[in-house]
């Protein structure tokens, strides 16, 4: 109860400003237009794989598009500030667990991002682009755990990464390189298929295709489900962490600011 | 007199903040080489893409790569003099702006010293794909060693092109005080779309990202020439003539927009 609390309070501050976030979607989706356009424009000189153009364009649109869900989420879930703040000795102090209380305000905002960003972005590009829907039902089921896991996988990245912030002061950093890896390993531009074969090799060892690619993959029916498993075996693993991480922490505190 | 003190003052602040950087060496190199490779991933995507599929639309690695390099260079000199004119919210919103109104000089010269930014990062990741496209094409003989000088040129009038477009999108703030989701789509996604060749894009978009926010002025127009050799040598001349344009317009906006200023801050 308390944790949907949580998380509907970060739904709910997010509201107030639905109208400036619509602006944003604009520009948002300006870049996903432009990256789309860089498809079509390859697409007229060389046939573009199992995808073709259009296909392409609906990659892009679906990416660009989950992007808010399952990449753009809050700093390090907004530990780096709390931990400047000094907020974060009285979050460690709460009779909640810090990772189930950051998580579940960060579930919040995601919910919040699909409903007022995903959805709306996803459904200009559905007119311009005249995209087409998956056929079956099954489909929606697969991609929705899919983008599910990746929310999950995403948050624990941000928590690594906002715990970081109790060691040093450039967590941020942590952060920009976390997009940079996005940019190459996640399929964000280009399908991993594609990429030079010992970079592909490499995201495969990584979390990362499990954020954007197969996701995107099951959702326009190339992958079969089974790329799912791999999501469970990262949102095991990265659990783990997460709580090793919080076990440490909870002996390190030290604050910076008052 | 005023003029020579205001920049007295304002190269002191240059040096001041140089120096207050430097106090921290190890952390300021650190911070600068990894904010140049994260921003050469961006670069790679596209890089990875034409090393699979070679040119689009007849736009070769080298040149993207120019266009690229050229754009992060004048948005780095932009915001390395004006980063204030770009953060112009925080003085409206907290009301900071009244302070400036009150000094006996015009507001620009006293907002922009307000910060001096140094982007050593954008200025390795600009300067190192500007010399490798450079290189590039100079080692295929497609440039010769006189793209060099328009190169600089064509950076500083991009700089100026770019600054009168966030000084426009900075003024509108005086009637709506806020102007982060504007800048989002006048300044960054505009510029990022012109980081690619506008010929990719249909028609109403290449002709807003010429007239209404002319970023292809910056890199696209003048590639034309220096690296296909289309138009003529009359465009570097006529580039000049555009920033200088856009800069008297958006001067003009901005002082029309001042009158109109109400206080916010509490």
């Amino acid at each position: 109860m308390l944790y949907f609390t949580l998380a509907s309070k970060a739904y709910a501050r997010n509201l107030q400003y639905r109208g400036a976030h619509m602006v944003h979607n604009l520009a948002s989706a300006m870049f996903g237009f432009m990256y789309a356009c860089i498809w079509i424009g390859l697409g007229r000189d060389h046939p573009l794989g199992d995808y073709g153009t259009q296909g392409m364009v609906g990659y892009i649109a679906f990416t660009q598009a989950v992007l808010w869900v399952t990449s753009f989420i809050s700093n390090g879930l907004g530990i780096p500030q709390s931990v400047r703040t000094g907020q974060i000795s009285l979050d460690l102090m709460r009779p909640v667990h810090l990772f189930s209380h950051m998580m579940a305000r960060e579930w919040g905002q995601i919910a919040y991002q699909f409903l007022y960003k995903s959805i709306p972005i996803y459904l200009l590009y559905f007119f311009l682009f005249s995209l087409r829907l998956p056929d079956h039902g099954i489909t929606y089921l697969f991609t929705f755990l899919g983008l599910s896991g990746a929310a999950y996988l995403s948050i624990c990245m941000n928590y690594l990464i906002g715990v970081s912030a109790l060691w040093t002061t450039e967590s941020s950093w942590l952060y920009w390189g976390n997009h940079a890896m996005i940019n190459l390993l996640a399929g964000f531009f280009i399908p991993l298929e594609w990429l030079p074969r010992w970079l592909e090799n490499l995201a495969w060892m990584s979390p990362y295709p499990y954020l954007l690619y197969v996701p995107t993959t099951v959702y326009l029916g190339h992958g079969s489900g089974r790329g799912l498993w791999g999501t469970l075996f990262w949102g095991v693993l990265m659990t783990v962490l997460c709580l090793l991480a919080t076990r440490i922490v909870r002996r390190k505190v030290e604050v910076q600011g008052g | 007199m005023k003029l020579k003190s205001c920049l007295a003052m304002y190269r002191l602040l240059i040096k001041t903040s140089i120096k207050s950087r430097m106090q921290y060496k190890f952390n300021f190199m650190l911070a600068s080489v990894l904010a140049a490779l994260i921003q050469i991933s961006e670069f790679l995507m596209i890089a990875i893409v034409l090393a699979k599929f070679g040119a689009i639309q007849g736009w070769s690695i080298y040149e993207i790569g120019y266009l690229f390099a050229v754009m992060t260079l004048s948005k780095t000199l932009y915001r390395t003099f004006a980063d204030e004119v770009h953060h112009l919210e925080k003085y409206l919103v907290g009301g900071d702006f009244d302070q400036l109104l009150t000094r006996p000089m015009p507001v620009l010269l006293a907002l922009m010293p307000q910060n001096f930014r140094i982007m050593l990062g954008e200025v390795l990741q600009g300067g190192f794909i500007l010399c490798w496209s450079l290189g590039g094409m100079m080692h295929s003989g497609q440039v010769g060693w006189a793209a060099v000088p328009f190169t600089l040129f064509i950076i500083f009038t991009g700089a100026v092109i770019l600054f009168s477009i966030g000084l426009a999108t900075a003024t509108i703030g005086f009637w709506t005080t806020r102007i982060e989701e504007l800048q989002n789509f006048t300044e960054d996604a505009a510029r990022t779309a012109a980081q690619y060749p506008l010929t990719l894009y249909p028609k109403w978009m290449k002709s807003l990202l010429l007239i209404v926010i002319p970023v292809g002025f910056v890199n696209y127009v003048p590639s034309l020439y220096i690296l296909k050799g289309e138009l003529g040598a009359w465009v570097l001349a006529a580039l000049a003539g555009v920033a200088i344009l856009c800069l008297a317009a958006s001067l003009r906006f901005w002082r029309f927009g001042i009158t109109k200023y109400q206080s916010t801050g509490s």
